[in-house]
């Protein structure tokens, strides 16, 4: 408990000593995470919306972002490296492999969203001689919402605590404490960054859970 | 990876009391010769291939406790007569367990490392192995052609125009990058790129970066056709590897002792990396290169 106690109150002289540092990172933390993730909306939503179109892609698509995410970050990171574009080392590495994790919750509420409105709606919307077009922005989609921010609340949430690899493709973000901590067995070093993290995923969770209900008591 | 020396060496914290307990649950049977090892390759192979060495030179009886969560683990596990005898490194018994601040002179630290482990734990240090798992200033083959680099000295007068890329435990160790940049004088473009150690070595191979820190034993050295400069003006510790082991396990059986003296002094540099790579390239077994390498070399 000393130990803990001790390494609390180092923990805010740490901060005191470099918040300059600190605020770099979470700045850093931040705009991967945010680049990333609406990186990964703007793939995953019209994905998502593909695959209820064609309903046999679902396997294969949803099966191959289901693999994605079972890639550990440094195997992910080690293929990156030599690729052009996307590759290398550096924010660029990091936020691929980001977007690559975040890409399944979102795809798949997306599919799950549109799926699950109800046929009858939809046969009405139909009926008024709405084209698919209409169907999917003026139906589907607005229903759908509660769902689809559902997804990209989870991929948000996680991309928080998942940049922290970042710090090992030369990103930065605050990781870069953790993995220094790590390094030299410094447990305020890994609290300093670990702390900020987590706090960064509550924040995200409370914004989304907020959108979520506003757009779900809307759409009935 | 060869890093584990050092830098596993006091990593796992909070599983260690965990894990020491288990060992005391799990092996009772003490007239069996307890070998452990460290959780990455080097260690694991070393540990196998002491393990085996007693089982031929002895007929002891030998039980493998391999892969425990890095030196905190060991030195726990040893000192409370758990395991009988491991492999450590003369560097990270000087600075992370007995706290000293890093000497580069590799005979000092071996005398004080194995006078302050028989005075303070009743632990014996073997004759090392032979090779020493440092850090290594590591560059492509064909920039260290091109450019005549031989030494890290060599680096000063180019180190302007290049890029490096260090893992954690490098930038942040006081025998790491800092110490190394004011005694040769390095002076980057930019600053240092801080990665994932195992990933300096690929961003080094596809030409991301130009210099990296491994260390002197990883196999990736070997197999990706790099070159590793010599530390002219002795700025890094020594890690030597040897066998530690409990004084009153040597004093059971006289023939534990002149089975580890067989060992003494046998595997290079070049042999460890080998050795490594044959486990973490071509994914060989550690029982089979052991086995192999006391074939050839302890027949």
């Amino acid at each position: 408990m000393q130990g803990v106690h001790g390494g609390s109150v180092s923990l805010w002289g740490f901060y005191a000593r470099n918040s300059g540092e600190v605020l770099g990172l979470v700045g850093q933390h931040l705009s991967l995470v945010a680049s990333s993730t609406a990186i990964a909306i703007v793939v995953g939503v019209p994905g998502g919306i593909v695959l209820t179109r064609r309903p046999a892609w679902r396997g294969p698509v949803l099966g191959l972002a289901n693999v994605f995410q079972t890639i550990p970050s440094l195997a992910l990171f080690g293929f990156l490296i030599p690729l052009p574009f996307i590759g290398g080392i550096g924010a660029t590495t990091a936020i691929v492999a980001l977007v690559v994790y975040a890409l399944l919750p979102i795809v798949r509420n997306t599919y799950t969203g549109i799926a699950g409105v109800d046929p009858a709606v939809r046969e009405a919307g139909r009926g008024m001689g709405m084209t698919d077009w209409q169907l999917l922005t003026q139906v589907e989609l607005p229903l759908a919402l509660g769902v689809i921010l559902a997804g990209v609340r989870v991929a948000t949430v996680v991309s928080v605590g998942t940049a922290t690899i970042a710090a090992a493709i030369g990103a930065g973000g605050l990781g870069v404490y953790i993995f220094r901590g790590v390094a030299v067995v410094d447990d305020t070093l890994i609290l300093a960054g670990a702390l900020p993290a987590a706090l960064m995923a509550l924040a995200a969770d409370a914004l989304f859970g907020l959108a979520e209900r506003q757009f779900a008591w809307r759409a009935e | 990876m060869g890093g584990g020396g050092r830098w596993r060496a006091v990593q796992g914290g909070a599983c260690a009391l965990a894990m020491v307990a288990s060992l005391a649950a799990g092996c009772r049977s003490r007239d069996r010769i307890v070998v452990g090892s460290k959780n990455f390759t080097e260690s694991d192979l070393l540990g196998e291939i002491v393990a085996q060495q007693i089982e031929r030179r002895t007929g002891l009886a030998v039980s493998r406790r391999f892969h425990l969560g890095g030196t905190f683990v060991c030195h726990q596990a040893i000192t409370a007569g758990q395991i009988d005898l491991y492999v450590e490194y003369t560097g990270t018994a000087f600075t992370a367990v007995l706290k000293h601040a890093p000497v580069a002179d590799r005979d000092s630290v071996y005398r004080v490392v194995a006078g302050d482990y028989a005075r303070r734990f009743g632990l014996v240090w073997g004759k090392p192995f032979g090779f020493d798992n440092t850090f290594a200033i590591t560059v492509r083959r064909r920039d260290a052609t091109r450019y005549g680099l031989t030494r890290i000295s060599d680096l000063a007068r180019l180190a302007p125009r290049w890029k490096a890329g260090f893992g954690y435990e490098f930038l942040e160790r006081a025998d790491g990058f800092r110490g190394l940049a004011s005694v040769y004088g390095l002076r980057f473009a930019s600053p240092p790129i801080a990665m994932d150690l195992g990933l300096t070595y690929r961003a080094l191979a596809e030409g991301k970066v130009d210099v990296i820190a491994g260390n002197s034993t990883d196999g990736q050295i070997q197999a990706l056709d790099l070159v590793v400069l010599e530390d002219d003006r002795h700025y890094f510790p020594p890690y030597e590897a040897a066998p530690v082991i409990r004084q009153a396990t040597l004093a059971r059986d006289e023939r534990l002792g002149a089975a580890l003296a067989q060992l003494a002094g046998r595997i290079s540099d070049t042999e460890m990396r080998r050795l490594n790579a044959l486990a973490d390239v071509e994914h060989q077994d550690i029982a089979t290169v052991a086995r192999d390498w006391l074939n050839h070399n302890v027949p």
